[in-house]
């Protein structure tokens, strides 16, 4: 067995900007939205960053930093997990799952059509953490009851909505479900 | 009456689908790797005599591009959007912990860092104020040695509204109620932090600014003194915002300046985002408010007068708090609301607007209006329950209704849409008003508490109104540009159904542009529930135009029919009644382009001129009002002091709910919202800085301190609106707080007139009244 977090023979070159950074020179193997990976980041880099910055993968946000609201949420082996506070080095021979992985090739996902149909997008800062706590849900308990629902999503934070429409999106699909 | 297929529908909103897949760009998403990163070091004292600085370790560091005090500024070190009074820099003195002393440009953000913590300053701290009531005296130290707006002190301006005989009318009451109340800063607590990027323009040799704002056209006018620019080079662009209430309006100009100034010193690329903490400690808040608040009433319930002060904490800059006078702000709408949502022949109100050594205090989902009206909320319950009379129906005996004036002199028109009947009756219906709640006989007692409002549409400013314009292209789609931001409200939505219901093409035919002003027309700041009304009509009225030069056309060309015969619908043209015989939009588009008929257009729109006279109060600021009821249940644990908000029923007379769908969010977040003003939400400041600056210990309310908000729409149309619309962003939070704190009356008997509502001060007040009833 190989170890999936290996020392790279030279500091990958992802970008001028991070060519005065820590020494890129962890190279960590996981599987992203299905697919097998390697990336070269800093011992010290986290998650969220390598997504967004190493990856392009944008649509996990940081609106905190601190763990607190939930907006960078990602799935790790079918937990959600905060990929602010998590090292990238942490996720090596595992799996990850983040908002641009759930649609498929033709359709979305049913959570992204139902926060669209019950008009639980405001200004959309925190549905694709939203999104994935519920998917995280509904993969381990597909018949959550309200509370359920409540208790998934009460480390995500939303300042637009109140959550009501939020947690009738999860309970359609929840229901949807046969 | 025409007939509406997608006015009134709840469309499926534009920015839905990139949203809920996580492709909307927001302003941090179009960050490159070619881009400088900005830090600032922010004031370490809040109120300080700056005696040093030495950036000389800072410049000298690798990978550092520029370190910026205020003597390297280009331009003018002042900026603001009423009043031109906080420093892109600090350069004598600090007056809050958000003014930077310093700012840098680094190769990445760790360098950044790194140089701001080299950045040697010394500082001799004064005496930092957290209390306006003690700014205000006549040997507080002034915060502003001099002030271009300042009347006296530390008073910024002492705003005056008298309608009546006020002490003829106490002297003759039967009963007088007389409270203090409070009100706390709140945090907009939007999700997204505040972040600018700022370029150099190619082409015109000035800046592009790209930051998530909530007033292009007012950024660039406020920032190009400083960047020492012409308005005309100065590009502001807005992405999709995540979140503002308000917020966006202020704090943008502050990230702006420091990217822009930046970007001109170093000639790259900048990129400068506030960490969750810096969002806490440096960008504006709610106005605390301390509110003395009297009322004369009769003891059949009638209200004959009111007489209140109002103390507002303005922070260290007026930003959105206003002055006399042309520049009115939230001072302004203290005295407006001083008497909520009744007439009342009588009235004396004050509003004084005091610097402090906190946040500059801006605009905030309400704007005054949540202040004031939490204190008159609680009055007249206490009004209802001195008299023995239903609170309710004390306010129902009291409302504005067809043809009554307001304090400020305005007569009220049901042609306006005035709802407020229909929503207490809603409310009312819904919740079981009228039955008997188990008030419950153990430690947790259970209460039903109720509040109501008024709110103005629009801004009471000179230049309220809007431009938008409208482009017909040649296949049959229609473009649609404004420079309202999109933050969530839903507003590129709205205007998509109104363009696409005047117009007369499909829902899906229709693409806006917003919040670009080197793209869109001036339609105003995206603030004052204004845009659904003001920028609706500036598009409706574009797309106006755009039909009947089609239809002209189309009937000289096509039809040989006269225009007015004709109708657009669906992307098709036709005789009224025949639609077996229609030609496609684009085909006569096609032949309109060909035949100089002017495809692209501007439309405007401006409501009657808003008068109001700061000296006496008198006015007719809005053209139009909304109103609404909400009605809470709620449990208090009288041995925690905790209160569990069971149910939440709001009603709002929306006036023509354009999308269904994004009205409900707007009343579903403002009702959240309200149970964090309420119950939650408060800064803790202690000589000048915030104790808490993270979501671990400013709480806002999450899926468990919720119950289902439900909302209810309704509808008294606006004969000035389009569609018959009225303004439903900032309402929705209004009445809440005060409904809480009613409930928690009808509970266990205990007042309390200071939010938020913690457990802590619930406890204290219980005991409090335990004791003196012993």
């Amino acid at each position: 067995m190989t170890s999936d977090v290996q020392l790279a023979t030279r500091p990958a070159d992802v970008s001028a900007r991070d060519r005065v950074d820590a020494a890129k020179n962890l190279v960590v193997s996981f599987v992203l939205n299905g697919k097998p990976l390697s990336v070269a980041v800093a011992p010290t880099e986290l998650l969220a960053d390598t997504l967004r910055e190493g990856l392009g993968l944008t649509g996990t946000k940081v609106a905190c930093g601190t763990g607190d609201c939930g907006t960078c949420t990602a799935i790790l082996d079918g937990e959600a997990v905060r990929s602010c506070l998590m090292l990238t080095a942490m996720v090596a021979g595992k799996t990850v799952e983040t908002i641009e992985g759930l649609a498929g090739e033709s359709d979305i996902h049913p959570i992204q059509q139902a926060f669209i149909d019950t008009g639980a997008v405001q200004c959309g800062y925190c549905t694709p953490g939203m999104i994935l706590a519920a998917k995280a849900l509904l993969d381990e308990n597909p018949k959550p009851s309200a509370d359920d629902i409540k208790e998934a999503i009460s480390g995500n934070l939303c300042r637009c909505t109140g959550y009501t429409k939020i947690i009738e999106a999860i309970d359609k699909v929840a229901n949807a479900v046969a | 009456m025409e007939k509406l297929d997608i006015v009134g529908q709840s469309k499926q909103r534009v920015d839905a689908l990139v949203k809920v897949t996580g492709q909307a760009k927001y302003s941090a998403d179009l960050r490159r790797p070619d881009m400088l990163i900005a830090k600032a070091l922010f004031a370490k004292y809040p109120h300080a005599i700056i005696k040093s600085i030495d950036v000389s370790k800072a410049e000298k560091l690798d990978g550092v591009a520029a370190v910026m005090t205020a003597k390297d500024l280009p331009g003018r070190n002042g900026y603001g959007i009423l009043v031109p009074d906080k420093p892109v820099i600090a350069e004598r003195k600090t007056k809050y912990e958000g003014d930077p002393v310093a700012i840098v440009a680094a190769v990445n953000l760790d360098t950044a860092e790194k140089a701001i913590a080299l950045i040697e300053v010394v500082y001799e701290p004064l005496h930092a104020y957290d209390d306006p009531r003690e700014a205000m005296k006549d040997d507080a130290v002034k915060i502003h040695e001099q002030h271009p707006a300042a009347e006296k002190g530390n008073i910024l301006c002492v705003l005056k509204l008298d309608r009546g005989d006020v002490d003829k009318a106490f002297a003759e009451a039967d009963i007088v109620i007389e409270n203090d109340y409070e009100t706390p800063m709140v945090d907009h607590a939007y999700l997204e932090p505040d972040i600018a990027i700022a370029e150099l323009d190619s082409t015109t040799g000035g800046l592009i600014l790209t930051s998530a704002g909530q007033a292009v056209y007012a950024t660039k006018r406020c920032l190009a003194p400083v960047f020492g620019l012409p308005q005309s080079k100065v590009r502001v662009v807005a992405p999709v915002i995540g979140g503002g209430f308000g917020g966006k309006e202020d704090s943008t100009l502050d990230v702006c300046a420091v990217a822009g100034v930046l970007a001109l010193k170093t000639r790259r690329p900048v990129y400068f985002e506030l960490t969750r903490a810096e969002v806490f400690r440096t960008t504006g808040k709610r106005h605390a408010s301390y509110i003395k608040h009297r009322l004369a009433a009769n003891r059949d319930g009638k209200i004959v007068a009111i007489d209140v002060q109002t103390i507002l904490d303005k922070g260290a800059y007026v930003s959105m708090g206003g002055t006399k006078a042309p520049l009115h702000g939230v001072t302004m709408r203290t005295l407006v609301y001083a008497g909520g949502t009744y007439a009342i022949p009588n009235a004396r109100a004050r509003a004084y607007s005091v610097f402090t050594n906190h946040p500059y205090s801006c605009a905030f989902r309400g704007f005054g209006a949540p202040q004031v009206q939490f204190a008159v909320e609680c009055q007249i319950d206490e009004l209802a329950h001195r008299i023995g009379m239903d609170p309710v129906a004390v306010r129902t005996l009291n409302m504005l209704k067809d043809g009554d004036m307001t304090i400020t002199g305005q007569i009220m028109k049901e042609s306006r849409g005035l709802g407020l009947g229909e929503c207490i009756q809603k409310v009312t219906q819904r919740i079981k008003w009228d039955q008997p709640i188990d008030h419950g006989k153990g430690p947790v007692r259970r209460g039903k508490g109720f509040g109501a409002f008024i709110y103005g549409t629009g801004i009471p400013l000179a230049f309220e109104g809007s431009s938008a314009f409208a482009n017909l292209e040649l296949d049959g789609t229609l473009n649609v540009a404004v420079s309202s931001t999109e933050m969530g409200q839903g507003i590129a939505t709205t205007v998509a159904q109104l363009a696409a219901q005047t117009f007369g093409v499909k829902y899906e035919s229709v693409d806006v542009v917003f919040s670009d002003t080197g793209r869109s027309p001036d339609s105003g700041p995206t603030v004052g529930s204004r845009s659904a009304v003001m920028v609706g009509n500036a598009v409706a009225e574009a797309c106006r135009q755009l039909r009947s030069r089609l239809l002209e056309v189309a009937g000289k060309q096509f039809f040989q029919a006269d225009p007015s015969t004709l109708t657009i619908k669906d992307g098709l043209v036709y005789v009224e009644g025949r639609p077996e015989n229609a030609e496609k939009v684009a085909t006569i588009a096609a032949r309109a382009f060909v035949s100089q008929v002017p495809l692209s257009v501007i439309g405007t729109w401006f409501p009657p001129q808003p008068t109001f006279n700061s000296a006496d109060g008198q006015g007719e600021p809005y053209h139009a009002y909304g109103f609404g009821a909400h009605a809470v249940e709620i449990e208090v644990d009288t041995e925690t002091g905790v209160i569990n908000v069971l149910r939440s029923v709001l009603a709002c007379d929306v006036g023509k709910a354009i999308n269904p769908a994004i009205v409900e969010g707007q009343m579903e977040g403002g009702a959240a919202q309200a149970v964090g003003y309420g119950l939650m939400e408060e800064p803790i400041m202690a000589a000048g800085v915030m104790q808490n600056t993270g979501f671990h210990n400013y709480m806002i309310p999450t899926t468990k301190d919720l119950p289902d908000l439900e909302s209810v729409i309704v509808e008294h149309s606006n004969e000035l609106g389009p569609y018959g619309a009225k303004g439903i962003g900032e309402p929705p939070l209004i009445a809440g707080a005060p409904a809480i704190r009613n409930a928690i009356y009808d509970a266990i008997g205990v007042k309390i007139n200071i939010i938020p509502l913690t457990p802590r001060r619930v406890l204290e007040a219980i005991r409090q009244q335990a004791g003196q009833a012993r």
